[in-house]
């Protein structure tokens, strides 16, 4: 089916491009061929409630195909690689029901949303083997984004992760501020396999395990979605928001498609107040953008998305082919003639700046190889105490040689400079990389829910390490 | 080994280059004696202001400027601010004589101010007290009382990563924890801070674990006296002087030019170059391949009578370590500043003297006790080191390896006083 459509491509792209725009029709309709790439699918609702999702999600050990061709014993959520996804609105009530199947405890953490801790699916609340935990919290409203779900048990994060257990979970506007147009799901992860397909994970001690824990896992197999360099198809001209997870336990993803300029369009949290073109876009590990692709190119054209190479390594255990771009979607031009484009709103989704003036504390984690603020997680020790409804400054100050993505669980911040160098406008993340010897600041407001909260690396194989502190928000 | 010079030197540039002969398996040493600072908080200032000034001292008499900038003088630009130009940095590894060999690493000496973010600033004075007796890169090591050197127990790392050759921790590991508390408090709280962000040093993806071995470099603490190399003093000597000049031999890195590096158990210990990997190079061609170069060979400094210290008195070897005088040209007399000679027939710069100098009385003849007494000779003739015509005089002038004494403390880079 793929090929035909293909092959009718190549036909295509021998027909003339109307040049007028008058010639344009006025919307832009999507494009005609059927992608490869799949989006996996939407959890369906049992709820019968108004404004309610209720969803079940259960994490098994199972053999799949992860690779064309090979089966691999794998870690699956409702059966598959990645898990399916959950969509949902803001202001929805949302219940899961998490069943672990698997030999192991695991949690399920909602990587992003602002909710009470006991939902937030931390290591304080392992669900052993064979037991089932319901979560069942609303999603505040202006949280639309995209987010993910992946374990967290202390020490195992890296593994179940590297198992095949991991999902998409997108929280919709009600009145999305961006025009409608297609939309496509991109989770990124990366995987190693042996030749019998079995996920390659090196033996404790090993040099193999040692480089690992350095940089992180990585693997030479690149995925979106699940599939190896799927293609996606647009029409010239047409405009295509891409949402993109990196759900890689360590691969920084720097972003590009040749001869297209990008439009930056959201983070972590959602929207910008503005659409900011950019010819690249780093994300690193559990970061989120969202992406507008515009149909620059010819009809019957392809480009690839690729990952640029990015230096986050220290140099001792830096891959030898770090250096080299990868491709990881195939962007194919229909034959279909060009459609003028959306336009987009200059103000897409403006975003107050947390007040400077109400800044109370400010915290210093500073982060080497492994350790935050010299020391590794301790689930008995509370690292840090804050009070419910206060705004605070973290200092995030990178001493070593490489970088390290951090992430704090359950409150959304604002970047406000990097390295000294302001940013230029507010926007909600819950992970920044603070590269190599950098420093990053930003400004959080801790509302809503007191509890127990975890800050760490989302290089997984540190967070596994330790290199995770806690964070207590009481009430004043 | 020790440091090229920096960038605060005119010309010529003359570097030293890092001798390194790098090979080899987990090492474990001894467990360390309890590590807790015994100048903290509760310590009077006047303790610590002295604390402080054993510690740049210390750091004189073991040349950490050498390598992390400004030589032994601490009012130099730079004074260990580390690597402001490549001409600092080390090759270790096969490349280091043969270019383009591999494996190949660049190594660089940090900056040792206590610059909060590109400096000691960073670390607690108890990283950087594991960073010297265990040589645990502070970047990547918890700030924790370790207690054991079995990987994995008592704090110790799981995976230790260990500082690049050629700094010399297994020699500086054998300090007495006062001094290498000391030496952490002069980094911490005598010397201002110096914005100077050192790029990383390179290094195989063990982190040097595989290159540090016991057989190499010894076990801490020391194997028990004597060793096959050593011999017990004759009833003449001062026995416990012996013992004492042989812990300061280890601890001031003397093996690791003059043989057998902090192992006084290692084949050919201080018996001079026996293998082709100790001649190193000295002079512009370490930043200019195409200019000349002066070939170090660090001497036998066993006491045998014909091909080693056995041919010079005490005093001369003191004069040797105190002036840089070559014991071979001058003889058995006392240095006065009246009898100082003029135009000296100094030892190569690749002999660290300037270092050395800084020592008390006492610990030289300590040393020197100790090569005498205690030590077997052996009979191993080493060719002479190169030197320029013209001596080498007016290359410690370009250097700028400081006074001796020291300049007064503290100079516009330090604090205190
Ligand atoms: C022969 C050259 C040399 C000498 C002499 C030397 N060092 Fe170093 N030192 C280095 C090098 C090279 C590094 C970098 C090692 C690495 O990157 O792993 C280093 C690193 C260090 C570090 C780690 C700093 C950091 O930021 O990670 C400390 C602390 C240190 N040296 C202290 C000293 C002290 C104190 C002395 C003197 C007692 C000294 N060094 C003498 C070469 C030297
Ligand atoms: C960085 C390498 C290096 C280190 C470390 C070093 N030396 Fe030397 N040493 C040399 C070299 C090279 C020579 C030969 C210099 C020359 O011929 O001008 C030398 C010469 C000497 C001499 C003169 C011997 C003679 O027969 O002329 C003495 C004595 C000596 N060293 C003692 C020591 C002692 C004691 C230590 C430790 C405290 C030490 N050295 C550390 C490199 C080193
Ligand atoms: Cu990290």
């Amino acid at each position: 089916m793929v090929i035909r459509v293909a092959l009718a491509l190549a036909l295509f792209a021998l027909v003339p491009v109307p040049e007028a725009p008058s010639a344009w029709p006025a919307s832009a309709p999507p494009a005609s061929a059927a992608d490869s790439l799949v989006a996996p699918p939407i959890l369906p609702n049992r709820s019968r409630e108004p404004r309610t999702v209720e969803v079940t999600l259960t994490a098994t050990a199972s053999t799949v195909e992860l690779v064309p061709g090979v089966r691999s014993d794998a870690f699956v959520y409702n059966g598959r690689v990645p898990g399916p996804t959950l969509e949902v609105r803001e202001g929805d009530r949302l219940i899961i029901h998490v069943r672990n199947e698997l030999p192991e405890e695991t949690t399920v953490h909602w990587h992003g949303l602002h909710l009470p801790w006991q939902a937030d699916g931390s290591p304080f609340y392992p669900i052993a083997p064979g037991e089932q935990a319901d979560f069942d919290f609303v999603l505040p409203e202006g949280s639309a984004g995209t987010y993910w779900y992946h374990p967290h048990p202390h020490h195992r994060t890296a593994f179940q992760v590297a198992k095949g257990l991991y999902g998409a979970l997108i929280v919709r506007a009600a009145h999305d501020p961006l025009p409608a147009m297609t939309e496509k799901l991109l989770i990124l992860s990366d995987n190693r396999f042996l030749p019998d397909g079995s996920i390659q994970i090196p033996d404790a001690g090993s040099l193999e395990a040692r480089i690992d824990f350095e940089n992180g896992r990585e693997g030479d197999v690149l995925f979106v979605n699940g599939q190896v360099m799927p293609t996606v198809h647009i029409r010239s001209g047409e405009v295509q928001r891409w949402r993109i997870v990196n759900a890689s336990a360590a691969r920084v993803y720097r972003l590009a498609i040749p001869g297209h300029e990008l439009l930056h369009v959201g983070s972590d949290g959602g929207l910008f107040g503005q659409a900011l073109p950019v010819d690249e876009i780093v994300v690193s590990a559990s970061e989120r953008v969202e992406v507008l692709v515009r149909g620059t190119g010819d009809p019957g054209t392809r480009v690839a998305l690729q990952t640029l190479p990015y230096d986050r390594y220290i140099p001792q255990t830096r891959p030898p082919d770090w250096d080299e771009p990868r491709d990881l979607v195939t962007l194919e031009y229909t034959g279909d003639p060009a459609v003028r484009p959306v336009e987009i709103p200059k103000v897409i989704r403006p975003i107050e700046p947390l007040d400077s003036d109400e800044v109370t504390v400010t915290r210093v984690m500073s982060l080497t190889q492994g350790f935050i603020n010299g020391r590794t997680m301790d689930m008995g020790r509370v690292d840090e105490v804050a009070t419910l409804g206060t705004t605070e400054i973290w200092q995030i100050e990178n001493l070593v040689g490489m970088d390290h993505p951090f992430h704090l669980h359950g409150f959304s911040f604002q970047v406000i400079d990097r390295n000294g160098v302001p940013e230029p406008f507010p926007k909600w993340e819950d992970t920044v990389n603070v590269p190599k010897h950098e420093t990053v600041r930003f400004i959080v407001k801790f509302e809503d829910y007191p509890g127990k909260w975890m800050y760490h690396c989302h290089i997984l194989d540190h967070e596994n390490f330790g290199m995770m502190g806690v964070l207590e928000v009481r009430k004043p | 080994m020790r440091g090229s010079k920096g960038s605060a030197v005119a010309a010529p540039l003359w570097a030293i280059a890092a001798m390194a002969a790098v090979v080899g398996t987990v090492t474990a040493f001894g467990v360390g004696p309890d590590p807790r600072a015994p100048g903290s908080e509760a310590t009077p200032e006047a303790a610590r202001q002295e604390q402080i000034l054993r510690g740049r001292q210390l750091v004189l008499e073991h040349g950490c400027g050498g390598c992390h900038g400004g030589w032994d003088n601490p009012g130099a630009e730079g004074f260990l601010a580390g690597v402001t130009s490549p001409a600092q940095e080390f090759l270790i590894g096969p490349c280091a004589w043969e270019p383009g060999a591999e494996p190949c690493f660049r190594t660089r000496p940090r900056n040792l101010t206590p610059h909060p973010t590109t400096g000691m600033g960073r670390f607690s004075e108890r990283q950087i007290f594991n960073s010297l007796r265990y040589g645990l890169r502070p970047g990547e090591t918890a700030d924790v009382e370790i207690t054991s050197s079995t990987p994995g127990e008592g704090n110790f790392p799981m995976f230790p990563k260990y500082l690049a050759p050629p700094m010399p921790w297994a020699a500086w590991r054998h300090m007495p924890d006062e001094d290498l508390w000391a030496i952490a408090a002069y980094l911490k709280d005598g010397l201002k801070p110096v914005d100077n962000l050192v790029e990383d040093s390179e290094g195989p993806p063990d982190f040097w674990v595989s290159n540090y071995t016991e057989e190499a470099y010894g076990t801490y603490p020391l194997p028990p006296f004597p060793t096959a190399n050593e011999q017990e003093p004759p009833a003449s000597a001062n026995r416990e002087q012996v013992l004492r000049g042989r812990h300061l031999v280890v601890q001031h890195g003397c093996g690791d030019c003059h043989g057998g590096l902090t192992n006084p158990a290692a084949p050919a210990f201080l018996a001079g170059v026996t293998a082709p990997v100790q001649v190193f190079p000295v002079g512009p061609c370490l930043v200019d391949p195409e200019a000349p170069c002066f070939m170090m060979r660090p001497r036998n400094l066993t006491p045998h009578s014909t091909t080693g210290i056995g041919r010079w008195t005490d005093r001369q070897l003191f004069n040797a370590l105190r002036h840089g005088l070559r014991p071979a040209g001058y003889p058995d007399r006392v240095i006065t500043a009246d009898n100082h000679p003029d135009n000296p027939d100094l030892l190569a710069p690749g002999m660290v003297w300037v270092e050395k100098r800084h020592m008390s009385d006492d610990d030289l003849w300590a040393i020197i006790a100790y090569l005498r007494h205690g030590l077997k000779p052996v009979e191993n003739e080493v060719e002479e080191s190169d030197r320029p015509a013209e001596g080498w005089g007016g290359t410690y002038v370009d250097l700028g390896v400081g006074t001796y004494p020291a300049v007064p403390f503290p100079t516009a880079n330090e604090v205190g006083g």
